[in-house]
């Protein structure tokens, strides 16, 4: 049995607000196999963002154990977290979230950059990157010159350059309309696809769940359901 | 990331709020532009007024009688002046040494007496930046030579005598033995300095007169005033000097003048305060600006903390901001500077309607300040002043970027 991308147990994770106790999760099982195409869905609160903010190092849960491709995420420094989120992760967010004043190509090689990649190697790469995803031409525009979708096709083209483990989108289809969303999920659809890049979306947008192999429902902080769609699987 | 992405980034960070980021260059230039005009001005009219007192008393270094300082009478002399000057000359940094006496003299004539002051000298070794009287002749003519007959009265006094050129003016001293010794020669020349203590009482005399006079030697004198081309390097001349004139002492330009002393350090230490007042304004408009725009980026930040960039980068790339804030405040503050500085350098600005009586020149501690102030920094003063605005601008960063390493991914990327 081959290591599973992502496999969460026992995971809780408890915020405070004042005196109160706020818990988000409640003791998460689930595990992520290389190539799904996976929703976290369910209601405003009911933890999905919370679990895929653990599940991206950007956070520590209250108790349980979070791995990544097998490596204890709970053992590693602030340090190492962050070299992980470099190296193994991919983000998607809700409000594309590029950098103001870096244009789409300067945008989408940042990881590359930071890994140390060479000049001319990631500019290769991040070109063809940015003709996959359909931004040919657009290279040179800031995220201020480009729409809403094609803002959000940057970030995936951001999120996959490095050949992550796992690409995390959180609500990636809330700021666009519906055309441009359908256009983004076909595209990472394909990804997933073609290139077997693993996706993990948290949303209540159906369009996504639609388009997810596999859906994982939250339901006060604890997996109320978990279906693997068996035509697309 | 490789610093030059990362300087690349800062640079366009620094231009998304371009009115902001104008209104902290124009704050750092004017604060460059007063610290550069104020230490300006005062290296010039201090190294000025330093030299205006040398040319009136005895050099920026003198070697004098060890007992001259406490008791500067016409008793107290060094001998063998030539050779101290050529002890002096020896080092490149003096540009001359003359010998001088000079001492309280009663002057007289057949309408009245007075006390002046006189500088005995030879007309003919001293320059334009050893004894600048020549200009200030306003009747007759300055003393030719040591040798020369004649007296030259400043005009206050030569009108409180009633003494025209050609009248007779007795000068009484009293010589090494104390005996009163008189000399007498015919006013030839006149001079007006607009400093009323030189115009009211000063005489000068051929310094070969005096010394037939008092009964000295050719090569006797109570002083040999030693002239620097740059004053700030009399301690080290006096160093190099001392031990070569065994029989005299060597004192700089501040221990025979300590009122100068006193007054310059005085408004030094102003000058500092000011700058510092000025050096914390611009900080805090520096670190102003830094801190809001790194708290309006927090989110942007988190973001970048959740792509992977480090605690170090982003610090770094805030701290790549400050530093173009402190290159482009500096040549801002080059271009405020220059157009201001390089006229009051050459020309000056004419300040004697503004300080002084009319046609009268600013007198400290009977020394005359020229009326036309003009500025000009020293090179050192220069680099300090870029250093300290580097420094300071990097600074006021700090803690901005600090704030920026500490962000949590999480918690920012809620921010909206």
């Amino acid at each position: 049995m081959s290591v599973p991308i992502v496999e969460c147990t026992g995971v809780t994770k408890v915020y405070r607000q004042g005196s109160v106790s706020v818990p988000a999760l409640r003791g998460l099982d689930l595990r992520i196999e290389k190539g799904e195409f996976v929703a976290i869905c369910g209601p405003s609160g009911s933890g999905k963002t919370t679990a895929l903010n653990l599940i991206g190092a950007l956070d520590r849960p209250s108790s349980g154990t979070i791995r990544l491709e097998g490596q204890d995420l709970g053992r590693l420094s602030r340090r190492e977290l962050a070299r992980l989120r470099r190296d193994r992760i991919g983000f998607v967010f809700q409000a594309y979230n590029l950098i103001p004043v870096l244009s789409a190509l300067e945008n989408a090689e940042s990881v590359l950059v930071l890994q140390g990649v060479p000049g001319a190697e990631r500019r290769r790469r991040v070109r063809a990157l940015l003709a996959e995803v359909g931004l040919e031409g657009l290279e040179d525009r800031r995220p201020n010159q480009m729409s809403g979708g094609q803002q959000q096709r940057v970030a995936i083209a951001r999120a996959i350059a490095s050949s992550p483990a796992v690409v995390l989108a959180d609500e990636p289809t809330a700021n666009v309309d519906s055309e441009t969303a359908e256009r983004l999920l076909d595209l990472m659809a394909r990804l997933n696809r073609d290139q077997g890049v693993t996706f993990v979306f948290s949303t209540h947008d159906p369009r996504v769940m639609a388009h997810a192999h596999r859906l994982i429902r939250l339901v006060d902080g604890r997996v109320a359901a978990d279906e693997t769609k068996e035509a697309e699987a | 990331m490789t610093g030059p992405a990362l300087y690349r980034m800062a640079w366009r960070n620094l231009w998304r709020h371009r009115m902001r980021t104008a209104l902290t260059l124009v704050a750092i230039g004017f604060g460059s532009f007063f610290a550069v005009i104020m230490t300006a001005t005062q290296d010039r009219s201090f190294s000025d007024f330093i030299d205006t007192a040398a040319r009136l008393g005895s050099g920026h270094v003198t070697v004098q009688h060890p007992e001259y300082a406490d008791s500067p009478t016409l008793t107290h002399t060094v001998r063998a002046t030539d050779d101290k000057r050529a002890a002096a000359k020896a080092d490149r940094r003096v540009s001359t040494a003359v010998d001088r006496t000079s001492g309280m003299t009663m002057l007289s004539t057949s309408d009245d007496s007075f006390g002046a002051l006189f500088i005995a000298f030879d007309p003919a070794a001293e320059t334009e930046q050893t004894m600048r009287f020549r200009d200030a002749i306003v009747a007759g003519e300055m003393l030719p030579s040591a040798d020369a007959r004649g007296i030259v009265l400043g005009s206050t006094l030569a009108r409180n005598l009633g003494a025209e050129l050609g009248d007779k003016v007795v000068f009484t001293l009293t010589d090494r033995h104390g005996e009163i010794v008189a000399g007498m020669e015919r006013l030839t020349g006149i001079v007006t300095t607009h400093t009323p203590s030189l115009d009211v009482g000063m005489a000068l005399l051929p310094l070969g007169t005096v010394r037939h006079v008092l009964g000295y030697d050719p090569t006797e004198a109570t002083q040999v005033a030693v002239f620097l081309s740059d004053s700030r390097r009399s301690d080290a001349v006096a160093e190099r000097l001392a031990p070569l004139v065994p029989d005299a002492v060597v004192l700089t330009w501040d221990k025979v003048l300590p009122e100068i002393r006193s007054f310059i350090a005085m408004k030094v230490g102003g000058g500092r305060v000011m700058a510092v007042i000025v050096a914390i304004l611009v900080c805090a408009g520096i670190f102003n600006t830094l801190f809001v725009s790194v708290m309006e980026r927090v989110r942007e930040f988190g973001i970048m903390r959740a792509l992977g960039y480090s605690a170090g980068q982003l610090f770094r790339l805030v701290m790549w901001e400050s530093a173009w804030l402190a290159v482009l405040g500096m040549v801002t503050g080059v271009l405020l500077t220059l157009p201001v500085y390089l006229p009051l350098a050459r020309h000056g600005i004419d300040l004697s309607g503004a300080f002084s009586q009319e046609g009268q020149a600013i007198d400290i501690a009977g020394v005359g300040f020229d009326p036309i102030m003009r500025i000009g920094i020293f090179p050192e003063h220069a680099v300090f002043i870029a250093l300290a605005i580097l420094l300071a601008t990097l600074a006021a960063g700090l803690y901005p970027a600090w704030k920026v390493g500490r962000i949590e991914p999480v918690e920012s990327i809620k921010v909206v």
